[in-house]
């Protein structure tokens, strides 16, 4: 008797265990799905067009900020029409995570890329990477300093831009606090309030280093090729450089997908992302940094291993939450 | 039976009472004039009697049904009362003929065109139908108002002192147009006014209303010869008030012996109102009285004489009335008012 | 009291109960996290943000009174030449969305920047809506009376002082109240002119901790802070008065020599406020001619104009219904309604984009990313543009006239119809265009609420410039302030044509 009933459990649990797993090796099919991303239209949607063609899936795409969207997200909860989140930024990415929106990336997707380029968790993972660099204006500057730290001089007050609500400016200050300390990385804010301007975003420290407003500031990459592309290289009239090797100055970060509302379709799309098609298009399109092996990132680019990559985990809040403290305690918030 | 009947009338605002107890009838063609004193109360009146106010007591009659109690008002626009404000009030947005056709909604197009004709020849404006308000006169607007009003044959019309904001001459003239064109529609007429010339030449009927109440009602020849009290007589027409005792039936004063006109009890004292008009002042170097002052109106003039220690206000003749300084004496022709003290 | 007609107070109670659907939320998330809410808003750096915005609110608020009574008077009272034309200057800058105008200066003057900089632009901004509202009323003012009293000996300011702003109180602090609110919650120009305001501390704060709590906690402040300016502009409004018929002919002033002055200084408005930034967008719309996909261009066009349209429409219905009770059966009820579709006024939009989204994806899934939650978006957060535009127009229509209709057979709602409406027709169609203009800049809700296939010119000019591509971003730009104008025009016909009664 008793072993009938615990025979007879043991295959109900089975079932329900293959069931599961079922559920895990075949999600749902779809024909078409939504996208909310925030990433330039301009910029992305002749690929997810490819991605169209190629697969006969329609998406729908909801341009708007990385951030706008993620409240949009958190905003909606599980009645969100998202299929899938495509963001420019890990903090975006983890807030939604953290509220436990995403579905888990299935390991196979994960495992393109090298792991610290996405969630710990798993709940997201890093489609192309973007470098910190430092632009400036080569009649007012001679020569890129050697590090980063260098900017807390008194000679720099006035002279060099940055953007601290800007969500890879803290992922950077983020990277400084777990590699320098908390004491360390406080002074440095700290001479920044004295020396530095303080902008809203990335574009807006270009257009002023590009202006003469500012000698120089602290930027994401692509943005300074996107301008050159729109305007010419040779009618640019900043440079960009970076610190010495390996200084967190460098700080390599990427922008993100995670899935919402789990399907073949929405799998696929990350595949797509992911694949050399996706992966070249970030190269020559954006100026961004390929994340999987077998494709090299574009010549004016420093390879990836000289930048350093960083060990924390860039979608962890409570990182993100530490930092802002900083930040804000030294009075740049 | 009266067209309207008004009973026991009272409005409060607050803790200020407006009308009291007012009653007063009207009856069916005819033009009552409701006389006061600015603030006496006579808007609020017109406002009720429209229902555009509740009573706080009292009752409203139209036509053998009650249209306002202190507990139910019937809606203005089921009232079929027409009203004429002080400012014409024509809206602005409608021509002249769509004025006068706004409350005909319930003719046909054929009819109501045809009683919009009727109104424009009645009043005067046969060209003006296509025309807008804020071309016309003052004259003309009041006109068009009135024509309004008629137009939907309403029970009962109310004027709101519709000439004060006009000029003189076209006062005058416009107020027998406007009596000859309401008896003319045989319609029935509350008038409020301030003005007694007005009042006096215009309505069948006159009630003066003081302090929240109609104090008398007649005709105006009654109104005019016979007030109630020295309040209505010294508020109709120019009187002077002197002291008199009743003795052998006559008036001893001043002024000499006078025939009473109202019924007088024996040994009384009192005041003596005497009208302007009531006085003969004739030229007599020995005559008692001395002209001190006149004032000169064209047609006529008011002398001031005193005589006899007593200051009167006499009317004559313009071109022949007595100079400042001139010896007169001083006749009352006729029978005065008396009042008991 | 006379009971108001039940369709009016029906539309009056949504139009407020919408409103209070962002202030809902935000109880909602402020009860999720109270104490850090709290600590939030005592925090050194919000209240020194707090002084910031309470500074640039009173200083543009000033400003655009200033500016907008002086170009108002010049412009109907005086003989100052071309007055039409300035009064068309004058009303141009609500066709430039805020944002615009800063994108304009930064790129003539790259170091534009501070308090300065956002003060100036939020008053060039912003004094439009004084000029229109005391434009109206300068030209109903009884210019006899002022006559009397330069006999009396008052010079000309105090006449101005004394007989001439008691006649314009009530519509240009109504006026004001809108400058006073937009500039509260205004975030973008601001942020490009890299001043911080209180708004600041909001986007940070769900933005950078994507922390709704605290948001939601600062927004409540900004919240209490309007109800508070909505209750002084009340206490000091002053009673909508009467339209009297006019009582003498309505003369202009002789300024004399002054005029030259007058018209430079008109002028020099002019060239801040319109040609500078009109002058450098097509500048760079021509570097960008080459880049346009015209299809895209015109679905933008197309969806912008029936937006702005439909929007206007649906606000003007129930800005004209909330302000017929008010006005005309007015009662606490009334008064509170009103008073409640004014309170989110000064919350930023994206707050309220993000309440809708909230209340959309969760409660009322089938209309979330609609064009119908959209237009309910425009309505919780325009109506208050036309309010201020239509109360005035039905207050004056006289009561004598209501009376007279009524005595004519007609019921009071039938009244409201056939008289009432007709003559403030015109004031109620500038309503509608005032929120017209709103809806057409409008932005971050738009972005977060719009179904997803639909663009309007802001969202495309919007995602042009994030991608740094200004010459793809200015064509947008001058089609918005194209399209834009033609409502801005419309506004200023409506005060032309009162000019024109105006003789001399």
């Amino acid at each position: 008797m008793f072993k009938k009933a615990l025979g007879a459990l043991v295959v109900a649990s089975s079932a329900l265990a293959l069931i599961g797993c079922s559920v895990q090796d075949s999600p749902l099919e779809k024909s078409e799905i939504t996208v909310y991303a925030g990433r330039s239209e301009a910029l992305v949607q002749p690929l997810i067009e490819q991605f169209q063609q190629d697969t006969g899936i329609s998406v729908k795409v909801r341009y708007a900020g990385s951030a706008e969207l993620a409240a949009q997200l958190l905003e909606e909860g599980n009645n969100s029409p998202a299929d899938v989140f495509f963001a420019q930024d890990a903090g975006a990415l983890g807030a939604v995570a953290k509220a436990g929106l995403m579905v888990q990336m299935p390991a196979e997707i994960l495992g393109m890329v090298p792991s610290s380029y996405s969630a710990a968790d798993g709940s997201w993972v890093g489609v192309s990477g973007r470098v910190r660099v430092f632009n400036y204006n080569p009649e007012r500057v001679s020569s890129v300093p050697d590090s980063v730290f260098d900017l807390a001089a008194p000679e720099w007050q006035g002279r060099v831009a940055i953007a601290p609500t800007n969500a890879s400016f803290q992922a950077f200050i983020t990277a400084m606090r777990v590699t320098e300390g908390n004491e360390r990385t406080a002074a440095w804010l700290l001479a920044m309030k004295t020396n530095a301007v303080i902008y809203e975003k990335n574009s807006a420290i270009l257009e002023a280093v590009e202006s003469g407003a500012v000698d120089a500031g602290l930027i994401n990459h692509y943005y300074w090729f996107a301008r050159g592309k729109e305007v010419g290289f040779a009618n640019m009239n900043s440079r960009i450089g970076q610190f010495r090797a390996k200084d967190l100055g460098n700080l390599i970060n990427a922008a993100g997908v995670g899935i919402i509302a789990d399907s073949t379709a929405a799998r696929s799309f990350v595949e797509f992302l992911l694949s050399e098609t996706g992966q070249k298009y970030f190269v020559e399109e954006t100026s961004e940094y390929p994340l999987i092996d077998g494709v090299s990132a574009g010549i004016d680019l420093t390879p990836l291993d000289q930048v350093p990559a960083p060990e924390i985990d860039l979608s962890d809040l409570d990182d993100l939450e530490a930092t802002l403290k900083l930040i804000r305690d030294a009075g740049l918030i | 039976m009266a067209h309207l009947n008004i009973s026991g009338l009272g409005k409060n605002f607050g803790k200020l009472e407006v009308l009291k107890n007012l009653n007063l009838d009207v009856r069916d063609l005819e033009l009552v004039a409701v006389l006061g004193a600015s603030g006496a109360g006579k808007s609020t009146l017109l406002r009720l009697i429209a229902g555009f106010e509740k009573p706080s007591s009292g009752t409203i009659e139209l036509a053998g049904k009650q249209i306002s109690s202190s507990t139910k008002i019937v809606s203005p626009e089921k009232r079929s009362i027409g009203i004429v404000p002080q400012d014409a009030a024509l809206f602005p947005h409608l021509t002249v003929g769509q004025n006068i056709g706004f409350g005909l909604g319930a003719l046909s197009q054929g009819q109501r065109s045809s009683r919009v004709s009727e109104l424009l020849e009645l009043v005067e404006l046969t060209d003006f139908e296509d025309v807008r308000p804020e071309k016309l006169s003052g004259g003309q607007a009041q006109r068009v108002a009135l024509a309004r009003a008629l137009a939907p044959k309403p029970e009962i019309i109310l004027l709101d002192e519709p000439f004060s904001a006009l000029d003189a001459e076209l006062r005058a003239r416009l107020r027998l147009d406007v009596k000859a064109i309401l008896k003319a529609e045989g319609a029935t007429a509350v008038l409020v006014t301030h003005d007694q010339e007005e009042a006096l030449s215009l309505a069948d009927r006159v009630a003066v209303l003081r302090n929240g109440e109609v104090v008398q009602v007649g005709s105006p020849t009654e109104i005019y010869n016979s007030p109630a009290d020295v309040g209505i007589a010294t508020f109709l027409g120019d009187s002077v008030l002197i002291d008199g005792k009743v003795v052998n039936g006559k008036l001893e004063t001043a002024l000499g012996l006078l025939t009473p006109l109202n019924s007088v009890t024996e040994g009384k004292s009192g005041l003596v109102a005497i009208r302007g008009e009531n006085f003969y002042l004739q030229p007599n170097p020995k005559g008692e009285g001395e002209v001190v002052g006149q004032v000169f109106f064209g047609h006529d003039a008011v002398v001031e004489v005193l005589t006899r220690g007593v200051k009167i206000r006499a009317r004559s003749n313009g071109p022949f009335a007595p100079e400042v300084g001139m010896k007169v004496t001083v006749w009352v022709r006729g029978a005065v008012n008396f009042y008991p003290a | 009291m006379r009971k108001p007609p039940a369709i009016l107070v029906f539309l009056g109670v949504c139009a407020a109960l919408l409103a209070l659907v962002p202030i809902g939320y935000l109880g909602l998330r402020l009860v999720e996290g109270f104490d850090k809410a709290v600590a939030e808003i005592l925090r050194f750096r919000t209240l020194e943000l707090l002084g910031n915005t309470f500074l640039l609110v009173v200083s543009v608020s000033l400003g655009a009174l200033v500016l907008g009574f002086i170009q108002a008077w010049l412009t109907t009272r005086s003989n100052i030449f071309l007055a039409p034309v300035f009064a068309v200057i004058a009303t141009l800058p609500l066709a430039i969305p805020s944002y615009v105008l800063a994108l304009g200066y930064i790129s003539v003057f790259p170091n534009f920047s501070g308090f300065f900089a956002s003060w100036l632009v939020l008053t060039l901004a912003t004094s439009p809506f004084v000029f229109l509202a005391v434009s109206a009323a300068l030209v109903r003012v009884d210019t006899a009376s002022e006559e009397v009293a330069r006999t009396l000996g008052l010079g000309r300011l105090a006449v101005l002082r004394k007989i001439t702003w008691p006649q314009v109180r009530p519509a240009a602090t109504a006026s004001v109240l809108l400058v006073a609110l937009y500039t509260l919650s205004e975030f973008g120009a601001i942020a490009l002119l890299r001043y911080d305001t209180f708004t600041r501390a909001i986007y940070n704060a769900y933005r950078g901790s994507f922390d709704r709590t605290s948001a939601a906690a600062l927004a409540v402040v900004l919240v209490l802070i309007t109800l508070v300016v909505i209750w002084f502009e009340r206490r000091y409004r002053g009673d909508y008065l009467e339209n009297r018929p006019a009582l003498g002919k309505r003369l202009r002033v002789d300024i004399g020599g002054l005029r030259f002055v007058a018209a430079a200084l008109l002028v020099t408005v002019g060239v801040f406020s319109v040609f500078l930034p009109v002058f450098s967008l097509i500048s760079w719309s021509i570097e960008g001619l080459g880049v346009i996909d015209f299809i895209i261009v015109i679905n933008a066009l197309w969806a912008s104009v029936s937006l702005a349209v439909l929007a206007g429409l649906l606000i003007g219905v129930f800005a004209t219904a909330l302000a017929i009770w008010n006005v005309r059966y007015r009662s606490k009820w009334s008064e509170f309604f009103e008073g409640a579709s004014w309170a989110t006024h000064a919350i930023p939009a994206v707050v309220v984009g993000l309440a809708l989204v909230f209340f959309g994806a969760n409660v009322t899934p089938w209309i979330y990313q609609t064009t119908v939650m959209l237009l309910i978006a425009y309505l919780i957060l325009f109506l208050p543009n036309a309010l201020a535009a239509i109360a005035t127009p039905i207050a004056q229509v006289s009561r004598n006239l209501e009376e007279v209709s009524q005595s004519l057979g007609t019921p009071a709602n039938r009244t409201i119809m056939k008289v009432v409406l007709p003559i403030a027709w015109p004031g109620i169609l500038a309503g509608m265009a005032l929120a017209s203009l709103a809806v057409l800049k409008e932005l971050p809700a738009t972005l977060l609420l719009r179904p997803t296939e639909i663009n309007t010119l802001a969202t495309r000019l919007w995602s042009a410039t994030e991608d740094l591509a200004y010459s793809s971003a200015a064509p947008y730009a001058l089609m918005l302030v194209i399209i834009a104008g033609l409502p801005a025009l419309a506004l200023n016909a409506r005060a032309r044509k009162a000019l024109s009664e105006v003789k001399g």
